[in-house]
C-alpha cells in the first residue's frame, strides 16, 4: 500500500495537534508547555532570589513595592515525546486492519512532526520489533511513510512482554499511543498498566475489522488462528454467531472500561470506517487530537 | 418378508448395504472450509460459556442420522419391492405345493414391463429356493407338473416350460402330505379355495381393451351364411380402439371408435356365402396390457354345404333328415353303385365296404362280420357279444352323443364290434357298447352306431337328428370345424379387478405385483424423509 496523503488532508492535519492530558518535559525547545520553568516568554511565577541566579530575571518592580528580591519565572516550552506503538502481529495481517493502522500512525506522526514533537515509532508483536525516530519537522513524514510501508506483520501478540521491553529502556515519559486490535490471549490489562505505571499518558486506538466482529460463515467451518495456527472446527449456527458477536462487543467494552478506569484514552477505529473521519472526528472526540 | 425383485438374501443384503452406506456417508466428515481469523481468543470464550443445550440440539444429529438411514432404506425397499406376510406364517420346512394360476389374464403386462406370469414364476422360484423340504409345482390348467422334489433345478426347468393357456381349468391339484400350499394368482377368475392355502397375489391393475365375445351365428337372412357378432370392451381409460374384421383376405370391417372407460361395443356384420369359413376379428388400442384378447377367430358353420354320400339298400328312412337342408348335399347310392369319392362324409346304412373307406363315415348297424370292424373277434371285456333290449340311460360327454336324449330311444338289439380301433362312447346299463368312434391320427374318423332302424326306434326318436348332426360335425374335415380364439372371457380381459384379496379361508400374501404399488410408497417415503432431513439441516443452520 502506498502511504500518501492528499495535500488538502495534510493541511487539515497541520491545524491539529496531539493532545496530552499532562505536561511532559521535552528535550528541545518547541511550543509545548512543560512543567519546567525556563526561558519561555510567558510569565509563570516568582521565586525568591538566591545567589547565583541570573540577575537579569530579577523583578525590579516587585523589589520596589515589596523591598524583596524576586526572580521572574517563565514557562519552559519544549517538544512533546510521543511514542506511537504499532501492533504488527499476525492478527493484524488482514490488509484492511493493517492499512488502517499504518495510516493512523502516519497521520498522528504528521501532526506531531508539524508541531515539532519528538516522535518515536515502535512496532511490536510478542516483543518490540522495530523502533525508529523520524526526527523533527514535517518534512520527515516521507521517511515515516517509507518505514511504515516496509512493515510486515508476523508473530503472536504479547502486550505485556512488549511493553515490559519498552519500559526496560530509559525513555522520557510522554504520550504513548498504542495502535492494536488488543487480541492478546494473555490479556491487555498488564501491558497497559505497565505503561501507565511508567507515567506515560497512554491512549489506545482499537483497530477492528468486520471479520473480527462477525464470523460471517455459517455451517461447518475450520477456523485457523492467524497467530498460532491453531485449528478449531466449529459448526457455526446463527445462535453461536450471535454469541460470538456479543463476545466481541464485550471484549471491546471491557477494553474501553479498563481504559476509562485507568485514565487511558480510547478510540475505536474500525477498518471499514473512512480513515479521514476517524482522524478528523473520532480522534478529536477522543481528545487525542485537537 | 419376501422381495418381488430379488431373492430374499439379495433383498436383505441390499437393505443392509444401503443403510450401512448411508450411515457411513453421514459419518464421513467432509473437510470444512478454512477460515483464517485474527485470533481464536473470542471463540474460546464463546465456547467456554456453559450453555444448556436445547432438546432439539441434543437430538438433532441423531434425528439427521436416522433420517439419512431411512432415506436409504426406503429407496432400497422401493427397488426390492418387499412383501410382508400377513396371517400365519407358512411352513417352509415340509413338503410344499406351489400352484400357479395359468389363466390367460396372467399374460397381462404390468407397469414394470414384465407380465403377471413372469412375476408368478419368479415368486414360485423364490418359494422353491427358500423351501427346506420337497416342492411340487402345478398349474390350474394342467394340474401337477413337477415334483415333489427337493431338486430346485428340476423345479426351475418345470417352471420354464409352463405357460398360461386357454385350456379349461382342471381340478384343484392335490399333493399327498403337503404341509403348505401356495397359490400364485392374479385373482382374475374367482376360485373356491380350501382353508390354509397361501394366496400370493401378482395382481396389478392394468388398462386393457379386449374382445369379450366373438362368434358366427345363424342369420335370419336366408341369403346369408350367418352373421358375425363382435363385442369389444374397454377396461381402461377412454381411448381410441381400432376394430378390424376380415374373412381370408377380404376386409369386412375396419373402423376406429372412441371408447369411454368401461364402455362395451357390440358389432354385428352380415356374412355372405363363400368358400372361406374363417372369420377373424382384431382390435388395436394404445392402453392394452393383454394381447391374447386382441384377436379372435370364428368359423362359419355352414359356409359351404357338406357333401354326404348315403350308401344303403333301404335308406328311405334317412331321406327326410336331409331333405330341404341347405347345409348338406346328400347323395343316395346303392351298395352296388358305391364308388369311393371326395365327399365330406359317408353314411353307411347296414352295409360296409370290404375295406375301410378313405373318407370319414357314419355307420348304422354295420355287419359284424366286416373284417376291419370285427378285429380279432374278441369281445371287449365286461361286455356281451350282443345284448337284447339294452338300456341307454346316460348320453355321455363325447361330442358325438352330446345333447342326445337316450331315454327316447328304444333299442331291441345292439351289435358288438371287437376292433381295437373302436372306442365306445355310449354304453348300455350293462356295459354293452352302443356307439363307437374311431379317431386315429392319419386315418379317417368313424362313428359306428351298433343298432339300426330295424332294431330300434331310431328313425322316429327325437335324439336321432341330434345324433346324426353331431356325428357329421365330428366327422367333417378339420378345416370345416369351428376354431375358437382365446378371446371371449370378460374375466380375463378385465384387468382392473381381482378376487385374490377376497378369497375366504386363505391367507393373502402380497407380492411385488399386488395392486398396491409399494415401490411408489417407498419412493414417496424416501422423498418425505429427504424433506424432513432438509428441514433438520435447515434447523441446524438457522437455530
Amino acid at each position: 500500500m502506498a502511504l500518501r496523503f492528499q495535500d488538502d488532508f495534510l493541511k487539515k492535519l497541520e491545524y491539529l495537534h496531539v493532545v496530552s492530558k499532562r505536561e511532559f518535559a521535552g528535550q528541545n525547545r518547541a511550543d509545548r508547555r512543560t512543567p519546567q520553568r525556563g526561558r519561555g516568554i510567558e510569565f509563570a511565577d516568582h521565586r525568591p532570589y538566591t545567589p547565583g541566579d541570573d540577575f537579569r530575571h530579577i523583578d525590579w518592580k516587585a523589589y520596589k513595592r515589596l523591598n524583596r528580591l524576586l526572580l521572574l519565572l517563565f514557562d519552559e516550552e519544549q517538544d512533546l515525546p510521543i511514542y506511537l506503538i504499532l501492533d504488527v502481529s499476525r492478527s493484524m495481517a488482514e490488509p484492511a486492519k493493517f492499512d488502517q493502522a499504518r495510516r493512523i500512525a502516519a497521520a498522528l506522526c504528521y501532526v506531531g512532526l508539524a508541531h515539532l514533537d519528538r516522535l518515536t515509532i515502535l512496532t511490536f508483536a510478542d516483543g518490540l520489533v522495530q523502533e525508529f525516530s523520524p526526527g523533527r519537522g514535517k518534512g520527515r513524514i516521507f521517511r515515516v511513510f517509507d518505514q511504515l510501508e516496509r512493515l510486515e506483520p508476523g508473530g503472536p501478540t504479547n502486550l505485556r512482554d512488549s511493553f515490559k521491553e519498552f519500559a526496560s529502556r530509559p525513555r522520557q515519559v510522554g504520550l504513548t499511543v498504542i495502535i492494536s486490535d488488543f487480541l492478546d490471549p494473555s490479556g491487555f490489562e498488564v501491558g497497559l498498566k505497565i505503561l501507565r505505571t511508567l507515567g506515560h499518558d497512554v491512549c489506545t486506538v482499537h483497530i477492528a475489522s468486520q471479520a473480527d466482529r462477525d464470523p460471517g460463515a455459517l455451517g461447518d467451518v475450520r477456523f485457523v488462528d492467524a497467530e498460532t495456527g491453531e485449528l478449531r472446527e466449529l459448526e457455526v449456527t446463527p445462535r453461536l454467531a450471535t454469541a460470538y458477536v456479543r463476545a466481541w462487543e464485550a471484549h471491546a467494552e471491557e477494553l474501553q472500561r479498563f481504559c476509562g478506569r485507568y485514565g487511558i484514552g480510547y478510540v475505536r477505529a474500525d477498518a471499514e470506517r473512512p480513515f479521514e473521519e476517524i482522524v478528523l472526528k473520532a480522534f478529536r472526540q477522543g481528545r487525542l487530537l485537537a | 418378508m419376501t422381495f418381488a425383485g430379488l431373492a430374499a438374501w439379495q433383498g436383505w443384503l441390499l437393505l443392509a448395504g444401503a443403510v450401512a452406506v448411508a450411515i457411513w456417508l453421514f459419518l464421513l466428515k467432509v473437510r470444512p472450509p478454512r477460515v483464517i481469523v485474527a485470533s481464536l481468543l473470542l471463540w474460546g470464550r464463546v465456547l467456554s460459556e456453559s450453555r444448556e443445550l436445547t432438546f432439539w440440539e441434543r437430538i438433532r444429529r441423531a434425528v439427521s442420522l436416522v433420517l439419512t438411514a431411512a432415506i436409504a432404506l426406503a429407496l432400497a425397499l422401493a427397488f426390492a419391492r418387499p412383501t410382508v406376510r400377513r396371517g400365519h406364517a407358512p411352513s417352509m420346512n415340509g413338503r410344499i405345493l406351489v400352484v400357479l394360476d395359468s389363466s390367460l389374464s396372467m399374460r397381462a403386462r404390468t407397469r414394470s414391463g414384465d407380465t403377471r406370469w413372469a412375476r408368478a414364476i419368479a415368486d414360485a422360484r423364490r418359494l422353491a429356493v427358500s423351501a427346506a423340504g420337497e416342492v411340487a409345482v402345478a398349474t390350474t390348467a394342467d394340474g401337477l407338473i413337477e415334483g415333489p422334489t427337493s431338486d430346485v433345478a428340476i423345479i426351475d426347468t418345470a417352471l420354464d416350460r409352463i405357460a398360461p393357456s386357454a385350456a379349461p381349468v382342471s381340478g384343484w391339484p392335490q399333493l399327498a402330505g403337503a404341509d403348505a400350499v401356495y397359490f400364485i394368482t392374479d385373482g382374475a377368475i374367482a376360485r373356491p379355495l380350501a382353508p390354509g392355502i397361501q394366496v400370493h397375489s401378482v395382481y396389478e391393475a392394468a388398462a386393457n381393451a379386449g374382445i369379450v365375445a366373438f362368434r358366427v351365428r345363424p342369420s335370419l337372412d336366408r341369403g346369408a351364411a350367418g352373421e358375425a357378432y363382435l363385442e369389444v370392451a374397454n377396461f381402461g381409460s377412454a381411448q381410441k380402439v381400432r376394430l378390424r374384421l376380415s374373412r381370408a383376405s377380404t376386409s369386412l370391417l375396419d373402423r376406429t371408435v372412441e371408447m369411454a372407460a368401461g364402455e362395451s361395443l357390440r358389432q354385428v356384420v352380415r356374412l355372405g356365402h363363400g368358400a372361406e369359413r374363417e372369420v377373424r376379428a382384431r382390435i388395436d388400442a394404445a392402453a392394452d396390457a393383454l394381447d391374447v384378447d386382441n384377436e379372435a377367430v370364428a368359423s362359419i358353420d355352414r359356409a359351404r354345404a357338406l357333401t354326404v354320400t348315403i350308401v344303403g339298400a333301404q335308406t328311405t328312412w334317412l331321406a327326410p333328415l336331409f331333405a330341404d337342408n341347405p347345409d348338406v348335399n346328400a347323395k343316395f347310392v346303392l351298395p352296388a353303385d358305391y364308388q369311393p369319392g371326395v365327399e365330406d362324409a359317408i353314411l353307411f346304412d347296414r352295409w360296409t365296404p370290404r375295406d375301410a373307406p378313405a373318407r370319414p363315415a357314419l355307420y348304422f348297424a354295420p355287419p359284424v362280420d366286416a373284417a376291419w370292424l370285427a378285429g380279432s373277434g374278441a369281445t371287449p371285456p365286461g361286455a356281451a357279444a350282443s345284448e337284447k333290449q339294452p338300456q341307454w340311460t346316460i348320453a355321455g360327454d363325447h361330442p358325438v352323443v352330446a345333447g342326445v336324449d337316450p331315454l327316447t330311444l328304444t333299442i331291441e338289439r345292439a351289435h358288438a364290434y371287437g376292433s381295437p380301433q373302436l372306442v365306445p362312447v355310449a354304453r348300455s346299463a350293462r356295459g354293452t357298447p352302443l356307439i363307437y368312434v374311431s379317431d386315429i391320427p392319419a386315418r379317417p374318423r368313424a362313428v359306428i352306431v351298433a343298432f339300426g332302424p330295424a332294431e330300434s326306434n331310431l328313425a322316429s326318436a327325437p335324439g336321432f337328428p341330434v345324433l346324426v348332426a353331431n356325428a357329421l360335425d365330428w366327422l367333417a374335415p378339420a378345416d370345416a370345424r369351428r376354431t375358437l380364439g382365446p378371446a371371449g372371457n370378460p374375466d380375463v380381459s378385465n384387468l382392473g379387478r381381482t378376487t385374490a384379496s377376497t378369497s375366504r379361508g386363505s391367507a393373502m400374501v402380497g407380492t411385488g405385483g399386488t395392486g398396491r404399488p409399494w415401490w411408489v410408497y417407498c419412493a414417496a417415503a424416501a422423498f418425505a424423509a429427504a424433506l424432513a432431513e432438509w428441514w433438520t439441516w435447515l434447523r441446524r443452520i438457522t437455530v
